[in-house]
């Protein structure tokens, strides 16, 4: 197997969700509109679920946003990520970002700086519609991923 | 006082089971039973639909083999217009359903049964998953996700996404197969032809360590049935459908879609969703049979294509000219994906592909028809029924791992008196358990055309039926 570059300027932004299930989508929603920016260096991923094989991207690159809706109210909310040493019984559903990081780690040898971007969601329910509080929310979730990249290039002009 | 000691949830399968096993007073299994508690109601909930809605509807019944739902029910829909489809539609298909094989059985293969194969059943459960198989064999970990990876990537490139991709309609298919695509694929191929011969030796080792596993998991006489071509070489698309014995005679050739009610009935039980498919001219029980790939290497005399072949000729050294051990859906899973790669470099080169005729363009011409596709798991039915204007009147879904729920039920059972022991239950033997129902790579959220999940428990009954235990995995 070709060894794959790792980039560390490169930023990979996962949004993942149901796209028929309401406000399941925001994550994929969010990430549609990041990949319209077409910034280089930037890969925007809409999936349904995290996957396995999302962990060798993962690892090639410097720093990883994953976009999710979150039940319940409040705002957008922003946490860092670190691998799970957790490694339960992982099949092809992978329940959450820190075990995909994991799996990165183990699979490749590194695991990419990371962050989790929250949506606040209330409906669930089949259909493609967004609950009025989790649209007003993909602008926020937006403009955080956006300083987030700031942040990163203001680092790596510095380094 | 005699036990019944549950399984519950199955791990490591697609979809939601538990496992009843009863123990009679001497602490002997006197039965067990492979319960499916997902309901879903596809059938119920199509009715009304445009038959035109099929394919994206019945693709939402299951994640992991969507694509095997459009193929059979484009097939259906087809047939509602009595139309051929362009060839360039058929090889494009064909293209679309031998990636999903491959892709599923890689999933099934590297994620959900390598852990067992490589670290052993009796391995520490915390390890026994696929970080302790990273551990273990780091390449092969690797390459399994690529493979995975490289099957979807083609799905992706046909349908414009790897999950439920909206392409195969009745009449043919959305869109063709663009030049890059074609030179991304092929580009990929000789590391997936490596991983599927690294992954066929790796197993052929196994093999060896897992004896007991391999006469015990599932060995027993029973029906074959999948779809074969018409020079009896393996199918997986298109072809008709054959019956053959644990000898190898072949109790049905060459039939129709159209008329598999009259070799399949299907039974219900009050212990389970998922309905008990058989062999009508046996009836039920009697009538059990298995489908999907060990099935499939029964019925065929050959894949038809060299890599593919040599493997089968030492499959079948190995397990036998009709291979009856259950264990050996692994091994037939290994050979189908090589027989589907060595397909798939073919179609790249098909000058048919660059055609720009992909849909016959009808209305309502018939007002019944079934569409038959082989899934990953086996033979898929799709049975619809429509009104002058299209709508479904009704709707009959017969699933790959429906028709081997019989099977499953007795391979439990056989694994359960040769490895559990009452009182005390120790994981491995659970866990022997569990494997015999991942030999046939169930899907369940398919078979029970089910949505959402349900909560599952570990149930142990005395004979009069008083609970003695409850456990959750």
């Amino acid at each position: 197997m070709a060894e794959k570059i790792h980039n560390p300027q490169s930023t990979i932004v996962i949004g993942y969700g149901s796209t028929l299930r309401g406000d399941d989508a925001a994550g994929p929603r969010v990430v549609a509109a990041v990949a319209r920016w077409e910034l280089p260096g930037l890969r925007a991923i809409a999936v349904h679920q995290l996957t396995p094989e999302l962990a060798e991207p993962l690892s090639q690159a410097g720093m990883a946003i994953f976009v999710d809706a979150r039940v319940g109210g409040g705002g957008v909310r922003l946490h860092p990520l670190r691998p799970t040493d957790r490694l339960s019984a992982l099949d092809v559903h992978i329940g959450d970002p820190a075990t995909l990081l994991a799996l990165a780690h183990a699979l490749y040898g590194r695991a990419p700086r990371a962050w989790l971007i929250t949506l606040p969601a209330h409906s669930f329910e089949l259909g493609t519609s967004l609950s009025p509080l989790t649209r007003r929310s993909l602008a926020v979730a937006r403009r955080r991923i956006r300083t987030l990249l700031k942040r990163k290039h203001r680092r790596s002009r510095l380094s | 006082m005699s036990q019944r000691v549950v399984i519950d949830p199955v791990t490591r399968i697609e979809g939601h089971a538990k496992i009843s096993i009863y123990l009679d007073d001497a602490g002997e299994v006197s039965d067990a039973r492979f319960h499916v508690t997902e309901f879903r109601g596809f059938e119920r909930f199509c009715e009304g639909r445009p038959f035109w809605e099929m394919p994206a509807i019945t693709a939402r019944i299951c994640g992991i083999c969507p694509v095997s739902h459009l193929m059979a029910s484009a097939k259906a829909g087809d047939g509602i217009l009595a139309v051929d489809i362009p060839p360039a539609a058929e090889k494009l298909r064909r293209l679309m359903n031998l990636a999903q094989i491959v892709q599923s059985h890689a999933l099934s293969f590297f994620h959900l049964s390598a852990p067992d194969l490589l670290l052993g059943f009796d391995s520490d459960p915390a390890q026994r998953n696929v970080f302790g198989l990273i551990a273990a064999a780091p390449d092969l970990a690797r390459s399994g996700i690529r493979l995975r990876q490289f099957g979807q990537e083609i799905i992706e490139h046909l349908g414009g996404r790897k999950i439920h991709p909206a392409w195969s309609v009745p009449g043919g298919v959305r869109a063709g197969l663009s030049d890059a695509s074609r030179t991304a694929i092929r580009e990929k191929l000789p590391e997936a032809f490596s991983t599927a011969r690294s992954a066929i030796g790796h197993f052929k080792t196994m093999l060896d360590k897992h004896r007991d596993e391999a006469v015990s998991f599932g060995s027993f006489d029973s029906l074959f049935l999948g779809l074969v071509g018409d020079d009896g070489s393996w199918e997986h698309y298109g072809g008709k459908m054959r019956v053959v014995d644990s000898t190898g005679a072949i109790l049905e050739d060459h039939v129709e879609a159209g008329r598999y009610q009259e070799i399949i009935g299907e039974a219900v039980e009050p212990w389970s969703y998922l309905k008990f498919p058989y062999y009508k001219p046996r009836g039920y029980p009697d009538g059990m049979y298995r489908v999907g790939p060990l099935a499939r290497i029964n019925v065929c005399r050959s894949f038809g294509s060299p890599q593919a072949d040599d493997e089968l000729i030492e499959l079948r050294q190995r397990g036998g000219s009709t291979i009856k051990a259950s264990f050996l859906y692994h091994y037939a899973r290994l050979v189908e994906i090589l027989g589907s790669l060595e397909r798939i470099a073919l179609l790249l080169d098909d000058p048919d592909l660059h055609s720009k005729r992909l849909r016959a363009d009808a209305g309502v011409n018939r007002l019944e028809s079934v569409g038959v596709s082989e899934a990953p798991r086996g033979t898929l039915i799709h049975h619809y029924h429509v009104d002058e204007d299209g709508l479904i009147t009704r709707v009959n879904l017969i699933i790959a791992t429906g028709q081997n729920n019989l099977a499953m039920n007795r391979t439990v059972a056989q694994i359960a008196r040769r490895f559990v022991r009452g009182p005390k239950i120790a994981e491995g033997m659970l866990n022997r358990v569990e494997a015999g129902i991942r030999c046939f790579d169930p899907c369940l959220s398919c078979s029970t055309h089910a949505m959402g999940q349900m909560p599952l428990e570990v149930s142990l009954f005395a004979s009069d039926g008083a609970l003695l235990d409850t456990v959750a995995r």
